[in-house]
């Protein structure tokens, strides 16, 4: 017993290591210089600018905490998605799937430094609100925010694994990561108030990570407490724990499929 | 003026090692080569992997600048008069890329075709022409990435004859191709030669470069080890040539008699079984027989065979390994 | 340049121009950047505009067009010759006695076509989800606009092409090149929002003067000086792009050649 625990936790930390050293294999110091740091605040100034354009210099804050916030986005859903398919691409899959180990465990495992890095990318959104954009910070619950940012790296690299699942099955994965990037723009509420929205329209916005989040975070910069956002984390939490559990699901019987049916290899 | 001149022509590769401490590491590729083919020959480049076959026709095809040394096509050099150069080569390099997979063969030929300024009615007719002599006549609008192996490299030919070329580089040209598809091939390389063309062609299967080339130069490790016409490369392995005689019996004196035979190089016995096998070395392989028959007279003796040297013999024996 | 050469040289673009958009029609990636992304971008804008989208509909349809233009230099034109690398055709397009810059001039002009075609689905989007009827209030020059901005973005992309290829690293940055030429360029909120010390920067893009013809033409203050000076810059910095590129294609591609980067890295 102890000893199958003492093997998960050597997995799940051989595939955290794996995965992150897959980002840096193409990620040297240069590199994420340019897609973390950089590219990220040139869409937040974008948005935010044309945020300031449309409802007013007032409402910078609504924007810049939105943005912030999506910055999640982008590490749970190409980091976690290209450890995924990375396996695919490099012909590793049937190696994985003819091993006897745990494969929640190897799942969870990749997504692990994707959701560490999720969070720095939000820090760093906020780190350019405060110093660029005169983000106010003076009321905030930091304790409050900090969890708030670590549940939604969760979430989102929860989404991440669910589409990286999808991604093995067809061959367009950037045209998959770059469409759900773009609509969770639109239907997170990064840059707009989701109130109106058409009922359809926020029954989308709901059902995907950040979009809780991310009015708990503008709640809390407006001076909210832990037990009046504790209501929106946890579902946003749960959500994420369905994404894992859909993506894990999806990953098993994609194996089965494949075994069955002999497309371990296919591209 | 020959069609191709080589001198001394050398290419160095440098490599990075390590992410943090990075270090240059320097690979001679070519080292020395110098050669000349002349126009409407067939030369042949033989050499194991790594040797520097690749590397030189690139050199030569003007896709890679020399370290040192020069090269001349058709009296022009392959560095500085690279314009002059393109429109009367063509060239293989082969293999699984190289094509616009999402096109289709006609398409393919149709884009080279503009590349080298052919006219479209010239191209019209050759088109077609090419894809008939390669074999790909019916499959010739389907998209390459559906293509076999085997049919991407004979669509690497029609391409590379788009222009009608004076001069071909032909690198490995029937690597992955099927036993039929081989042959095909060496077909259109000896049509090819028949028109007057100038091709050199690098492989290392043995017996097309016998088959195929005039002369062969054999290069390993980037220097040319030797240059010849096959049969004189064969010459160098003469002393392979070995005549078996099955003997009951093999008496010393016999043996010395033989070995004081001017043309013979040596002799020895080897025991099979119950009788004894006699080996001669002798340059004048099957041919001394007959001489060696009149020796034997009043002996016994069973079968006779004789082994010549191979154009591999020669090639084993010049790039290293056990003759 | 050899003149004797010039028909030649314009069927191989024309060539160049086919085989790119054939290839175009089959791969998503492209079909994301060039459509679906500036759809997302309109709808988006359209949204936050809302209050005032009577007033900024054609200026969303156009600046969101903007964005599909310079996507599709950024990531498609840019990698015009690093593209043909990994497919492994460069070496058999460098042997070719046409010039490189010749077959990229086709492809970009493929690209621009294609691209320019988003800002049509961008139309035909708006008017289906808001129920707008959008004008361009001064359509010739509108057009005579377009052209000049096919101009530009068709000989920015020969830079692009050649920047790309001389410097592995370059490619790191592409990400992060496409957004702030959004927001210099103006295409979706006058760069008078930006900090003053910006605005020589916006001046220095051809996509900027792009974005003001066709924004200035679409909402009718389409002026003689005005435009004059848009087309005028647009045209300035054409001829700066040619002149250029020729000899930034000499310099890279004789420098891949000592390299031996034509062919795999």
């Amino acid at each position: 017993m102890l000893k199958t625990a003492r093997m998960n936790l050597r997995l799940f930390y051989d595939g955290a290591m794996l995965s992150y050293m897959a980002l840096f294999r193409w990620l040297q110091p240069m590199t994420y210089l340019a897609s973390m740091v950089f590219a990220p605040l040139t869409y937040m100034l974008f948005f935010v600018f044309l945020g300031r354009f449309a409802t007013g210099e007032d409402n910078a804050s609504f924007y810049v905490i939105g943005n912030s916030i999506q910055m999640a986005a982008s590490s749970g859903i190409y980091g976690v998605t290209m450890s995924i398919t990375g396996d695919r691409w490099d012909g590793t899959l049937p190696y994985l799937f003819g091993a006897p180990a745990n494969r929640l465990v190897i799942f969870v495992g990749r997504a692990f430094m994707h959701v560490i890095n999720g969070y720095i990318s939000v820090l760093l959104g906020f780190f350019w609100g405060i110093t660029l954009l005169g983000l106010d910070l003076s009321q905030t619950n930091i304790g409050a925010m900090a969890l708030t940012i670590l549940v939604t790296s969760i979430s989102t690299a929860g989404l991440g694994l669910l589409l990286g699942c999808l991604s093995l099955m067809t061959r367009n994965v950037m045209f998959v990561n770059n469409t759900v990037f773009f609509m969770l723009l639109l239907f997170s509420g990064a840059n707009i108030d989701i109130t109106t929205f058409p009922a359809w329209m926020q029954s989308i916005s709901y059902a995907l990570p950040l979009t809780r989040a991310i009015v708990a975070a503008r709640q809390i910069v407006a001076g909210a407490d832990l037990s009046q956002v504790a209501n929106l984390l946890g579902t946003e939490l749960l959500y994420g724990a369905i994404y894992i559990v859909l993506g894990y699901s999806l990953f098993t019987w994609f194996e089965k499929q494949a075994k069955q049916r002999g497309t371990l290899e296919a591209v | 003026m020959n069609a191709i001149e080589v001198n001394n022509l050398r290419r160095v590769f440098t490599t990075n090692i390590g992410r943090f401490k990075r270090e240059t590491k320097e690979v001679v590729a070519v080292d020395d080569v110098s050669f000349s083919v002349a126009d409407g020959e067939l030369f042949g480049l033989l050499g194991p992997n790594g040797a520097g076959k690749t590397t030189t026709v690139k050199m030569l095809t003007t896709l890679l600048i020399p370290s040192s040394g020069s090269a001349h096509i058709a009296g022009n050099d392959v560095v500085d008069e690279a314009d002059q150069i393109r429109p009367r080569i063509g060239f293989i390099f082969g293999g699984e890329r190289g094509l616009y997979w999402r096109l289709s063969a006609i398409d393919n030929l149709r884009y080279f075709a503009s590349l080298y300024h052919v006219e479209p009615e010239v191209s019209a007719k050759r088109i077609p022409y090419l894809l008939e002599m390669v074999g790909l006549a019916d499959r010739g609008k389907e998209k390459v990435e559906g293509y076999s192996r085997g049919m991407k490299q004979r669509l690497h030919i029609a391409r590379s004859l788009i222009h009608d070329p004076d001069i071909l580089f032909l690198d490995e040209p029937t690597i992955g191709l099927d036993p039929v598809g081989a042959r095909g091939l060496r077909q259109v390389v000896r049509n090819l030669q028949d028109e007057k063309k100038t091709i050199l062609l690098t492989t290392h299967y043995m017996f097309e470069a016998d088959m195929l080339c005039q002369r062969i130069a054999v290069i390993d490790k980037g220097n040319i080890v030797a240059m010849d016409t096959p049969e004189e490369l064969k010459k160098l392995v003469l002393d392979l040539s070995v005549i078996e005689v099955e003997m009951f019996g093999v008496s010393d004196d016999l043996i010395s008699t033989l070995r004081s035979q001017n043309y013979v190089d040596n002799v020895s016995v080897e025991n099979r079984e119950q009788r004894q096998v006699l080996m001669v070395q002798t340059e004048r392989g099957s041919e001394a027989i007959p001489d060696l028959m009149t020796l034997f007279e009043g002996i016994r003796v069973g079968k006779v065979t004789s082994r010549e040297p191979t154009l591999e013999d020669a090639y084993v024996r010049l790039v290293g390994g056990e003759a | 340049m050899n003149l004797s050469k010039l028909p030649a040289h314009w069927r191989t673009i024309r060539i160049s121009f086919e085989m790119q958009l054939r290839q175009n029609f089959s791969d998503p990636f492209i079909i994301f950047a060039i459509i679906v992304q500036p759809m997302i971008i309109a709808t988006l804008a359209l949204w936050m505009l809302q209050d005032q989208v009577d007033q900024f509909a054609i200026f969303v349809i156009v600046g969101s067009g903007m964005t599909g233009l310079w996507s599709s230099l950024l990531f498609i034109s840019g990698n015009a010759i690093t593209g043909e690398r990994w497919v492994g055709t460069l070496e058999g397009l460098v042997a070719s006695p046409t010039p490189m810059p010749v077959i990229v001039l086709g492809k970009n002009l493929a690209n621009v076509f294609q691209s320019l075609s988003s800002m049509l689905a961008s139309y035909a989007l708006v008017a289906l989800l808001f129920g707008l009827s959008i004008e361009i209030q001064q359509p010739l020059l509108f057009a005579v606009s377009i052209l000049f901005a096919m101009l530009a973005f068709v000989t920015f992309g020969l830079i692009m092409a050649s920047l790309f290829i001389i410097n592995p690293a370059v490619q790191n940055w592409q990400n992060g090149l496409e957004f702030p030429v959004y927001i210099l360029g103006g295409f979706l909120f006058p760069i008078a929002l930006l900090p003053g010390w910006t605005t020589p920067f916006s001046y220095l893009l051809a996509p900027y003067w792009a974005a003001r013809a066709l924004q200035a033409a679409s909402v009718g203050a389409g002026t003689f000086e005005e435009m004059a000076l848009n087309w005028g810059m647009m045209l300035f910095f054409s001829i700066i792009y040619i002149i250029t590129s020729r000899s930034l294609f000499l310099f890279v591609l004789r420098k891949a050649r000592v390299d031996a980067t034509l062919g795999m890295q």
